[in-house]
């Protein structure tokens, strides 16, 4: 299982770290299992994660990572699903401004004032659904 | 089945403990910087250079991140500050626990400055908060001009891009103007030091924002 490998029982310096969205995959994992385990313990179903434009994450990448921390696991098959945040592009002038994914300008290119950045940041667990122990999943 | 709000930032354990190097550093009064770049661009032979210049002067030290060999760290002992290597095993970037990890298992002793040089990478690292005062983007004119718009993230969230092997330019095409106006458009107002450690150039630049800023931290702190 991922998580007893790159837990936190190995000691500290030599811990092996793995590549940024398999980590990040970790992470969503561990938050799941704290929050079932407070409420009594049960079987992950799906959780819904938001990822912001600017947070320097790949989607597809997470959702294969994903699918590797789970498996083997008592929550293979859980789903990943990711909701996606673009960035805003504000100038205090101009107004909101249309963009690329990935341009990350930060001066108007129209009036060459600093943009405000609104969201884009998103790296967070939103909810999950999860099957309480001694209930039978509902299909 | 049963839905819970969850509602929890996926990276709040390495962002809490971010938190706390900061309050230590603040309590030590130690001006941290997060150096990141590709691997190859000069981040331990600019910190030599500093070493040089600064090390009379101010109390340094260095953690470093790897994924294999001691090599960096023991460069800079070599000069006679402390530094710790952090080894991740394949591992991309330097976390908040690691750095507390190094700081645990090894007393760098009182520092006026530590460098934190992360593992070799424009992406990964800009992700996770170490606790420092603030980033450090270094840039080789052998990579070339376009680096800046091709990784976004870490010249916008970089404080300060530091240009290295400078003396190199004259045999490679790369327009520093056009960096210039890339960091800018990425980091309005940020900071862009041109430097070269083989000559000198610019190192005195680079030492005198160094020794700025850990007075603007003590003053604020104080």
């Amino acid at each position: 299982m991922v998580a007893a490998r790159f837990g936190p029982a190995a000691p500290e310096r030599y811990t092996v770290r793995p590549m940024h969205e398999l980590n990040l995959a970790t992470e969503i994992h561990r938050t799941c299992r704290a929050t079932i385990e407070a409420r009594g313990g049960g079987r992950l179903d799906s959780v819904r994660v938001a990822i912001g434009e600017l947070a320097a994450v790949e989607p597809e990448l997470l959702s294969y990572a994903w699918q590797a921390v789970v498996a083997d696991g008592p929550d293979a098959g859980a789903t990943l699903e990711v909701e996606w945040h673009p960035a805003r592009q504000v100038c205090e002038v101009c107004g909101p401004r249309e963009h690329e994914p990935g341009d990350w300008l930060r001066i108007c290119p129209d009036c060459g004032r600093p943009l405000r950045i609104e969201g884009g940041n998103e790296l967070d667990v939103l909810d999950l659904t999860y099957t309480p122990d001694g209930q039978e999943a509902t299909t | 089945m049963t839905q819970v709000d969850v509602r929890q930032r996926i990276l709040a354990d390495n962002a809490a403990a971010a938190a706390a190097l900061r309050a230590r550093f603040a309590d030590s009064r130690t001006l941290v910087m997060n150096l990141i770049s590709s691997p190859g661009s000069g981040k331990t032979t600019l910190l030599e250079a500093t070493v040089r210049a600064l090390g009379g002067r101010l109390r340094l030290g260095a953690i470093e991140g790897d994924i294999a060999t001691e090599r960096d760290a023991d460069r800079l002992r070599k000069l006679g500050i402390p530094a710790h290597q952090i080894l991740t095993g394949g591992g991309c970037h330097l976390d908040a626990r690691q750095v507390r990890g190094a700081l645990d298992e090894h007393d760098l002793g009182p520092l006026d400055v530590l460098f934190i040089e992360n593992v070799g990478n424009l992406v990964c690292p800009t992700s996770y908060d170490l606790g420092e005062d603030f980033k450090v983007a270094l840039l080789s004119v052998t990579e070339g001009e376009d680096k800046p718009f091709k990784y976004p993230g870490i010249f916008s969230a970089a404080e300060v891009t530091v240009v290295t092997k400078a003396d190199l330019m004259p045999h490679v095409p790369f327009q520093l103007e056009e960096v210039r106006g890339q960091v800018a458009a990425l980091r309005p107002g940020g900071t862009l030091l041109v430097t070269s450690a083989t000559t000198g150039q610019g190192i005195a630049e680079w030492c005198a924002f160094v020794e700025a800023r850990l007075a603007r931290k003590r003053a604020a702190g104080a």
